[in-house]
């Protein structure tokens, strides 16, 4: 597929994102960047080098000092924190580390939960959650807690969650830091399974075999796109 | 994305949290209960208790004044100090023209004898009085009628006879239109009655026959001498407002000298009501500082809980804001659960009160004197819960305040 011709979902241009303090730290320097629909992405980087800041402000959850920042070209820029939490809610699924499912939720009720705060009548998000579920290959486990489920299915939940608003975007932070190696490939698989359907997926790793199993890798070096290949 | 404050989820999602810290949330929704059942009793009950108090003077005028005669203190016009006078029925006639402030107003005088029915006598007060008597003393009439103004123009010879004499001379009969013989002059006894409570002046009613006082002057040679002279002052007034004007009446007619404050003797029993009246209002003041200060302590609680939770789900609510919550959505989330859990204790609270309250009102029940008052309205359990409700509420919004101001990064990395 050739992404330069296609419309970018991410579009960044000189982004700078500096955190006050008596040292001012200067996180991001400059950064640009496009991500295309489609694109299954990986960000690399060393722990302090601005990859989590980046995915903080690509996941609308921090702000960035200057530069502009286009989601499915939409300007991110000065949101209200309703705006911010609209766009995030209909835009982008998030997969953390940690997985963040809520304890006391079973898996359906995770999974319909940003649909709970769309509006969506119950019965509809439910329907819709076990969608994702059954996507996930967990309907068996949709009335399960997540005390009861595995790392990776904890994960593929995570997943399902994040993908039942449609999002534009899939951001995924350290989504295999917290899984074994073999399920860490099933997770991966699963990312490769939902872009081969077109989703575009960003994932921060460190990771070099997560990064290995991307489309393109963007290497980040001290605040600075250091290379994308 | 419209608020999620109706939705079903909301409200089950508050009865799962709540139920998840079960010591936690029962002791919150305790303090909660607690507070508002002990505003209601205390408010309920200090109502009960006045009310309770309030049956020693049933049937007393609270603003009883009397005024009698007493040994001159101050010798005047030929008069030595310790001589005597007495009042009259033209004094009374001149009060009654004169003084500003008379509602109801009576001569009476009392004095000790026996009646008498068929073999059986008893030993009796005899009350002479005029209408309006029982208007200041309010009896209950057990049966026939008390003394009217024809008996007291008439000088008829009736009687209200006290229910104690009536039951000693006429065991279960009924004693109207019968004739009874007070130190050997027949009545016809009209009435059978008996005092409220224990507050009297003299003997208690149903110890007492009462006859007209015209009728017990010229039974007993008395002349147009009055022993005493009993009213009451309308709403607004003080019975000491006759006072200045009886006393120049009694001096000008019976040559008592102005300085002599002793020679009439004034009975204001208003300040006294007035000195209970104050104890009562005192009491209410404390009842309610104490409820409230309750209900206080049950709101600091609901804000201490609210608080904690809202430190201990900051992750939770920054996963909520990263998946799409808006600051609203959370403040109405920990304020939905701060509300259910005032509402609901707060409730049962008022409820259990208004149990304890209504116990207590039957316990004290009277069949004479009615209930004593111990009771919380519909109105008074709408407004404590109300209140409690507004102040939950408010103690809910300043951890929900802070919950709103989380950033969905800062409580992602929360641990």
């Amino acid at each position: 597929m050739n992404y330069a011709l296609s419309e970018a979902v991410i579009s960044l241009r000189d982004i700078n994102k500096t955190y006050p303090g008596v040292v001012p730290l200067h996180v991001l320097k400059d950064v640009s960047l496009d991500i295309h629909k489609g694109e299954l992405v990986s960000i690399m980087g060393a722990s302090g080098s601005g990859k989590s800041t980046l995915l903080n402000i690509l996941g609308i959850l921090d702000n960035y000092d200057s530069g502009s920042y286009h989601l499915d070209g939409v300007l991110i820029k000065d949101l209200s924190e309703n705006r911010a939490a609209e766009l995030r809610n209909r835009m982008i699924g998030f997969v953390f580390q940690s997985f963040n499912l809520i304890n006391y939720k079973n898996a359906l009720e995770n999974v319909a939960l940003p649909l709970f705060y769309q509006g969506v009548s119950r019965k509809k998000r439910n329907a819709l959650a076990m969608e994702q579920l059954e996507r996930m290959g967990l309907a068996d486990r949709a009335h399960h807690l997540p005390g009861e489920l595995s790392g990776g299915q904890k994960q593929r939940v995570a997943i399902a969650r994040a993908l039942v608003t449609n999002p534009s975007l899939i951001l995924a932070d350290e989504p295999t830091g917290a899984l074994d190696s073999k399920t860490s490939k099933e997770v991966m698989q699963v990312f490769r399974d939902l872009n081969d359907t077109g989703m575009t997926i960003v994932i921060v790793t460190h990771d070099p075999t997560v990064g290995a199993a991307t489309d393109r890798i963007i290497r980040i070096v001290d605040g600075r796109i250091d290379s994308s290949d | 994305m419209k608020t999620s404050f109706f939705d079903i989820e909301n409200w089950r999602e508050i009865g799962s949290t709540l139920a998840r810290n079960k010591t936690r949330t029962f002791l919150t929704a305790f303090g909660i209960f607690w507070g508002t059942a002990m505003l209601a009793m205390l408010f309920g009950g200090a109502q009960g208790f006045e009310g309770v108090m309030r049956r020693n003077f049933a049937g007393f005028s609270t603003n009883l004044g009397a005024a009698f005669e007493n040994r001159r203190t101050v010798p005047y016009k030929g008069f030595n100090k310790g001589s005597g006078w007495n009042m009259t029925t033209r004094d009374i006639e001149l009060i009654r023209q004169l003084a500003p402030a008379i509602e109801y107003s009576t001569e009476g005088d009392q004095r000790s004898g026996t009646a008498a029915y068929g073999t059986k006598t008893k030993s009796v007060g005899i009350t002479g009085v005029e209408s309006d008597y029982f208007k200041i003393l309010v009896p209950v009439l057990h049966e026939g009628r008390f003394l009217n103004d024809a008996d007291v123009a008439s000088e008829r010879k009736v009687a209200v006879m006290g229910k104690d004499i009536a039951t000693s001379l006429f065991g279960n009969d009924s004693p109207i239109g019968k004739y009874v013989s007070v130190d050997g002059i027949y009545f016809l006894v009209v009435g059978v009655a008996s005092q409220l409570s224990d507050a009297t002046i003299n003997r208690r009613i149903d110890e007492c026959v009462v006859i007209p006082a015209s009728t017990m002057r010229r039974a007993y040679n008395l002349g147009n001498t009055v022993g005493l002279f009993l009213y009451t002052a309308p709403a607004g007034h003080s019975p000491s407002d006759n006072e200045p004007i009886i006393r120049r009446i009694f001096s000008s007619a019976h040559s008592i000298s102005p300085d002599d404050k002793n020679a009439i003797e004034f009975l204001d029993i208003s300040e006294q009501f007035e000195m209970i009246d104050n104890l009562f209002f005192g009491i209410s003041l404390l009842a309610l500082f104490v409820g409230f200060g309750s209900l206080l302590a049950g709101v600091i609680g609901v804000g201490n809980i609210m608080w904690i939770v809202v430190k201990e789900r900051t992750q939770e609510f920054g996963i909520r804001r990263a998946i799409g919550a808006k600051p609203l959505d959370i403040t109405i989330q920990v304020l939905s659960e701060s509300i259910m859990l005032t509402l609901v204790a707060g409730t049962l609270g008022v409820c259990f009160g208004a149990m304890v309250l209504g116990i207590a009102d039957k316990l004290t029940y009277d069949p004479l004197l009615g209930h004593a008052g111990f009771e919380l309205t519909f109105r008074g359990a709408i407004t404590i819960v109300a209140l409690f409700f507004i102040l939950g509420s408010l103690a809910g919004t300043i951890p929900a305040i802070r919950a709103m101001r989380i950033k969905p990064i800062e409580a992602l990395n929360d641990k």
